[in-house]
């Protein structure tokens, strides 16, 4: 190599040492200088992510595993404003509004909006069904339909984008739909069942970085979905339920009517429900169903007087005081003064001499205020009301549930006349719900079983079943089966049509007028309720029925009895509930 | 022995460029040994990279098919709805049973048909807290260099 020229190679090295020393030295500054810490913090931000992951909402089945509330795909459509050209906005507006039924008007508003805006992306319509984005994507037949985000495979539609994500879903329309309540589009829980257990269900949404460089893709943190929900409702009981009712309301011309069947043994509710009923896939229409204060759910949210079914609670304090018993006889005058008020009977008769089985039977009045104020006391008559659970929750699982209404002498307001009217279930309010817990002591030795309608909640693979819960013992259990048996042969002695043949029952009627609001009674209007409950030797559930305001009839032993009837003949079948004599016989053979 | 030194010295002295020969062979073999380690590296990290991007394709797959599922358990329950299967039984002749139709016969041992669902999955995805990405995926070879002459270092 000539020495001469070897000032060119010393040369050359020393500009590219020097090139890549200030290249190093470049790097070490930015690393360490004052800027690096907002470079390092510019690089952060564009290799993640920030994104809000919502779980998917827990379902609802009911208690054999049918599914009663769940999810569908639906699809967001909007524009990537970025790829709009010409008329596209009119065309996009000319499709989404034949297709999906959006307003022309309003989609070209909302392109219009994000244009002046320096938008990228804008919603043109949400909670489209899957068959109305895919007559989006088929629009053009010369063309394949399109797939992913592409909305349409027209061209003109090129910067229309469909996210698809999930919304609830009702298989079963209004079935059940007072128990459930439903989902608004905000995820939220209104009424029943989805309001009630809202964080359950809709689990905890959570904010996370995810990054977008590849080496970075560490696991995600589990979001775990919501939990789902098994009900006690038996969807069988509770179709036969509904169907019975809405029978019944057009037989009777009744205003609304309200049902319970719930298992005494444990407190499950196997069907609930009270008119109006809502599709819940189209619950945008509630305000028209339940416009003014009308309850969402009549079972819990609305208390009425209940009449003659609350004497069941006069005698059954009575019995356990041991100041009465069924055989006990009382001499009916027809009439009873008391605080300054006079009661009659129902058909203003005096009966004569009476047992209380009799009283019971005939629904007498004057007998059970008597009873009242006379054997039990007002101060006693209270303690076990309250005792029974009045006045205050039941504590179902459910939205919304109302107290009642119960004066007692404690309270300021209470006169002596209200014990004489609280005897035969007036002047009191009670919610179905309460009516139903207070009589399942009477089926359960004394104890009153909690009503619930969440049977068992899946969670993260695992499934937790609640136990049963009991709200005390008002009575005894002797107490219990004469209360139990007094009430079968009070059935049986009137006849009543509220009996099955093949199976004792027991239960009692109840006609109640309806306040006013200036205080009197409705003359012509009344509350029909029946409760009742059996076989009496084995009982397998009780059945509340509470029709409001019957045309047809104003008497509950003629309206709210036989639609009971109706009710256990078929309940009897779907839980597979045998005759008595066969039943019996089986088990004398054991 | 000492000539034979004595001959490669001269050698050395007699054509200089042997030296910058010697030199730049040094020189090439350690950039040879750089760009080996090099290729290794980007090997490894585009390995990485790949990996990286099927992770997270597969969890969007995952996250799809879960919203898949959902949809069509729900599609399911609506087409097996009561109003549904009741029409269906209707069509097929079925009536409904009163309960004076009914023949009950008594099966000794029968305990009659199990009572209440068993719902085994729950609606949210358990994938995530079973998977654990093998750390070969995650760390960088100076990560393994330093990790393995950690463990040699142990013994």
């Amino acid at each position: 190599m000539p020495r001469l020229h070897s000032w060119r190679y010393f040369f050359s090295a020393a500009v590219f040492g020097l090139v890549g020393v200030l290249i190093f030295w470049r790097a070490f500054a930015l690393q360490t200088g004052a800027q690096a810490e907002a470079f390092i913090d510019q690089s952060k931000f564009y290799s993640r992510l920030y994104t809000t992951i919502y779980p998917p909402r827990g379902e609802i089945y009911d208690r054999n595993g049918s599914l009663l509330a769940g999810n569908r795909t639906v699809y967001e459509v909007g524009v990537n404003l970025a790829s709009l050209r010409g008329e596209a906005p009119k065309a996009i507006a000319l499709a989404l509004s034949s297709l999906v039924g959006a307003d022309y008007n309003r989609v070209l508003e909302l392109i219009a909006y994000g244009q002046e805006n320096s938008l990228v992306y804008v919603v043109l319509a949400d909670y489209i069904l899957p068959e109305k984005v895919n007559l989006l994507r088929n629009y053009n037949a010369e063309r394949e339909p399109s797939e992913g985000r592409a909305c349409s495979n027209d061209p003109a539609l090129i910067a229309l984008e469909c996210r698809q994500h999930l919304a609830r879903s009702y298989p079963e329309f209004d079935l059940a739909s007072n128990v459930l309540g439903f989902v608004n589009q905000d995820n939220y829980g209104n009424f029943g069942v989805e309001q009630q257990y809202q964080d359950l269900l809709a689990g905890v949404p959570e904010s996370i970085w995810v990054p977008t460089d590849p080496n970075q893709a560490e696991v995600l943190p589990n979001i775990p979905g919501g939990a789902s929900l098994v009900l006690t409702l038996d969807r069988e009981i509770q179709t036969m339920v509904e169907d019975v009712l809405d029978e019944h309301i057009l037989l009777s011309g009744a205003e609304s009517a309200t049902a319970i069947v719930m298992d005494p043994r444990n407190g499950e509710i196997l069907a609930m429900t009270s008119t109006p009923r809502l599709d819940l896939n189209n619950y945008q229409t509630y305000t028209e169903l339940y416009d003014g204060d009308r309850p969402y759910n009549r079972a819990v949210g609305q208390v009425y007087e209940p009449g003659s079914i609350f004497k069941v609670i006069t005698v059954a304090a009575a019995f356990d005081m041991g100041v009465s018993y069924p055989e006990q006889v009382y001499p009916d005058k027809g009439v009873f003064s008391h605080g300054g008020i006079t009661v009659r009977n129902w058909n203003g008769a005096a009966w004569g001499d009476q047992t209380i089985l009799g009283c019971m039977q005939h629904s007498l009045n004057v007998c059970l205020a008597d009873l009242a104020v006379n054997k039990v006391g007002a101060e006693k008559f209270y303690e076990y009301v309250e005792a029974f659970g009045f006045g205050r929750p039941t504590g179902v699982d459910m939205a919304n549930e109302q107290l009642g209404s119960l004066r007692t002498p404690a309270v300021a307001g209470w006169y002596p006349s209200d014990l004489v009217t609280n005897s035969f279930g007036q002047g009191l309010a009670v919610t179905p719900m309460q009516m139903v817990m207070s009589v399942s002591a009477f089926v359960n030795d004394g104890k009153m079983a909690i009503p619930h309608i969440v049977k068992a909640v899946v969670q993260d693979g695992s499934q937790y079943s609640l136990s049963p819960q009991y709200a005390g013992a008002p009575i005894s259990a002797e107490t219990a089966r004469t209360m139990t048996n007094m009430l079968a042969d009070s059935l049986e002695y009137e006849s009543s049509l509220a009996m099955v043949p093949g199976y004792r029952l027991a239960g009692k009627t109840g006609t109640a007028q309806i306040p006013t609001p200036n205080g009197t009674y409705d003359p012509n209007q009344t509350n029909t309720s029946f409760i009742g409950w059996g076989p009496v030797d084995d009982p397998r559930f009780i059945v509340f029925v509470w029709i409001e305001r019957p045309e047809s009839s104003i008497w509950a032993s003629e309206v709210a009895a036989p639609a009971f009837a109706d009710i256990v003949e078929r309940l009897v079948v779907l839980m597979n509930i045998p005759p008595d004599n066969q039943r019996l016989a089986q088990g004398q053979g054991d | 022995m000492f000539k034979r030194s004595k001959d490669i010295l001269q050698a050395y002295n007699q054509a200089p460029w042997r030296r910058q020969m010697q030199i730049i062979g040094y020189i090439a073999a350690a950039l040879v040994a750089i760009s080996l380690v090099g290729a290794l590296y980007l090997n490894i990290t585009a390995r990485a990279a790949t990996a990286g991007r099927l992770v997270l394709y597969s969890r969007r797959e995952i996250s799809d098919a879960e919203q898949r599922i959902e949809d069509l358990k729900t599609q399911l329950a609506f087409i097996s709805s009561t109003e549904v299967m009741q029409q269906r039984a209707g069509e097929l002749g079925f009536k409904p049973l009163s309960p004076h139709a009914i023949t009950y016969l008594y099966v000794p041992e029968y305990l009659g048909r199990p009572q209440g669902a068993q719902l085994a999955p729950g609606a949210g995805s358990r994938f995530g807290a079973l998977f654990r990405m093998p750390e070969s995926y995650t760390q960088s070879l100076f990560d393994w260099v330093g990790e393995l002459f950690a463990d040699l270092g142990g013994f």
